[in-house]
């Protein structure tokens, strides 16, 4: 009986991932190379929600401005493909609409693959560390923070918005025609391997946060979630955690900007809108907050059926969103994945009259004697005559 | 010798309201110190003031001489100083190991990251756990934990963050009469290494740890000296054990 309850529970914590593996070697084989674009698109938003999910999920810090962290990776990449297949003394194209003659100072290191590299994540993990420092500091918390959160997004949102002759305003920047390796980024090809590059990256950013979570550094940012004044008094700073986590979610979030921007052809100030930075946090509410999975499994779920129902009834998605987000909260506090681990299928399939009804000690149910006491205690249930 | 703490005429005011006033209080290494007092007294402000967790508007608190006024909680707790709090407060999502896992380590980010803790610490850990009885329950939620496990769980945290100065607010509160003899025995057991401030209602458990005693009323130190001869105190008499002679422990 042992060995099957924790078979049993093995596989309630792996299926998820047999999931992934199999689905992310067998989609690209079988799906056409639009729907594989857009999984690879949905993976990389799993980035910023395993993000999401550390600084949430872990550390109880509710931020509604990852956006910014999001955006600053994909303009990161946005500006080096504007740039790298460029004839020497040529300004990208948006510039002559402004009159702009001479690359602005910020745009020249980014000519350099390798610097691009290293930019779009530590210029995100820099601005949110500093953003972090400074609030945790001066110990903001809990809806005083995510409204700050989403004040810095809607100022990050306006500045790039009205920067047209920086980094061409509302418009973004384009980067299907852009070259890498003598290869399209738009081609099916490239759209391929990014998707793979895409895979890797998800598993790497998932070890990553599994590295952060499991230990005693885990466990010290779930005491500063549940309860920071005591952690204080302990002798822990919680400023320090704190804004290390929201550094590297920052660093994340650049990473998954940067792979969405070159999947889906653009980068642009949409990327800070205030609903988009919300939805990210859905995905993780949705998935499971505190399981890292769920982060994963809750970005690419909820995109993946907003493109097919937007495709068939597009007006019905906001609702559908709202309504999912509603039930979550509602009935599963821990997500799809931690239900799942609590064994909520069984329990769902049991309701359904198609397995037998949960019971706590299955050999309850084969040991005869037990049985026979049963069957008399339904027939004399004791104080049941006067 | 120098005083391991000193209050020297600490005022605390909540919007006029003076939770403290003009407190003067002086600790000895090694010694053993009751604090009691009616509702209200300041018992808790009392540790909230030394911890930093509030400023006094007035006077002075010197910690080996050196003032512990406007340094932040973690600092002064990393000089040595560790509290309990009453109403128990641990980690209850964490398994109680890892409770006191997080309060044997040492603080820094990085050192929790790449440093493992080391034979001793998990030897301290595994220690406290048979002192205060929780081995089996190591692997359980903290959260899971019944009232009185939770008391000795924090008990166990506070001393396996090992600090010089032990403040111990209610420590016995909803705990069944041994567990409170235990617990009794256990803070004795410490003073003499550890300086201990244990503030309490149970009348009967201060008078076995068998310690000077401070009596707080109204924020101000109404007299010191030993349970005996407290009780006779007239003053004392009126403001708190003549209202209610055989004073039960909170609810
Ligand atoms: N943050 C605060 N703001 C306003 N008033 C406060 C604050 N903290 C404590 N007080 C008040 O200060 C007084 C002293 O409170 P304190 O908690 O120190 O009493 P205590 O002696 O610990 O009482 P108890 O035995 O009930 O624990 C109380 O009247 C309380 O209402
Ligand atoms: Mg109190």
């Amino acid at each position: 009986m042992l060995s099957s309850s924790s078979s049993g529970g093995s596989l309630r914590r792996w299926a998820p991932w047999v999931l992934i593996v199999a689905a992310s070697i067998i989609l690209p084989a079988v799906l056409p190379p639009f729907r594989l674009n857009l999984l690879g698109r949905f993976l990389s938003l799993g980035i910023v929600a395993l993000g999401v999910d550390l600084i949430w999920g872990y550390t109880g810090l509710l931020s509604l401005g990852q956006g910014i962290f999001f955006a600053l990776g994909g303009y990161a990449i946005g500006m080096h493909l504007s740039l790298n297949s460029l004839e020497p003394g040529q300004l990208p194209e948006f510039f002559g609409l402004y009159g702009v003659k001479e690359l602005p100072a910020f745009w020249q290191p980014f000519a350099s693959p390798l610097f691009t590299l290293v930019a779009l994540w530590t210029i995100p993990a820099l601005v949110a560390g500093v953003l972090g420092y400074l609030v945790f500091r001066n110990r903001i918390k809990g809806v005083y923070f995510s409204i700050l959160t989403q004040a810095a997004l809607l100022v990050f949102f306006n500045f790039f918005n009205g920067q047209q002759r920086l980094i061409n305003g509302t418009n973004g920047l384009k980067t299907d025609t852009a070259r890498l390796f003598g290869e399209l980024v738009g081609s099916d090809a490239m759209q391929r391997n990014l998707f793979w590059l895409t895979v890797l990256l998800v598993v790497a950013a998932w070890l990553l946060c599994r590295w952060l979570t499991r230990g005693r550094f885990g466990d010290a940012l779930v005491a500063i979630r549940d309860d920071e004044p005591r952690m204080r008094f302990t002798g822990y700073n919680p400023t320090a955690y704190k804004t290390l986590v929201f550094t590297v979610a920052g660093a994340l979030a650049g990473i998954s900007g940067a792979l969405y921007t070159v999947q889906s052809g653009i980068v642009s100030p949409q990327y800070m809108a205030v609903p988009f930075s919300i939805e990210m946090v859905i995905w993780v509410a949705v998935g499971g907050r505190g399981t890292l999975i769920g982060a994963v499994l809750g970005a690419v779920l909820i995109n993946y059926a907003r493109s097919l129902i937007s495709e068939q009834l597009p007006e019905t998605w906001l609702f559908v969103q709202g309504a999912l987000f509603l039930l979550v909260v509602t009935g599963l506090p821990d997500g799809l994945v931690g239900w799942w681990r609590q064994g909520g299928l069984q329990h769902l399939l049991a309701m359904l009259g198609r397995a037998p009804r949960a019971s706590t000690y299955p050999g309850l149910d084969l040991d005869p004697s037990v049985q026979a006491e049963k069957s008399s205690f339904l027939s004399h249930p004791p104080g049941g005559e006067p | 010798m120098t005083a391991l703490l000193e209050l020297r005429g600490v005022t605390v005011s909540f919007d006029g309201f003076r939770a403290l006033n003009d407190l003067n209080l002086s600790l000895q290494p090694g010694d053993l110190r009751a604090v009691i007092g009616p509702n209200g007294a300041g018992k808790t402000t009392f540790l909230d003031v030394i911890t930093g967790k509030v400023r006094p508007s007035e006077g002075q608190v010197l910690f080996r001489g050196r003032s512990l006024v406007g340094i932040s909680e973690h600092r002064i707790a990393r000089l040595g100083i560790g509290r309990k709090f009453q109403t128990p407060r641990v980690y209850e999502n964490l398994t109680v190991r890892r409770n006191l896992e997080l309060a044997v380590s040492r603080r820094s980010p990085f050192a929790l990251l790449f440093g493992r803790l080391d034979g001793s610490a998990q030897d301290r850990v595994q220690h406290l756990l048979r002192v205060v009885g929780l081995d089996p329950q190591a692997q359980q939620l903290a959260g899971g934990l019944a009232h009185g496990q939770k008391q000795w769980l924090e008990i166990a945290m506070l001393l396996a963050q090992d600090p010089d100065l032990l403040l111990v607010d209610e420590p016995v509160a909803g705990l069944s009469d041994e567990e409170t003899d235990r617990t009794g025995q256990l803070l004795r057991s410490l003073a003499g290494d550890h300086t201990v401030i244990v503030i309490e209602h149970d009348m009967e458990f201060i008078r076995n740890l068998d310690s000077p005693v401070t009596v707080l009323h109204e924020g101000h130190v109404l007299c010191e000296g030993a349970m005996d001869t407290v009780q006779k105190d007239p003053r004392v008499i009126e403001v708190y054990l003549g209202v209610d002679d055989d004073h039960q422990p909170q609810p």
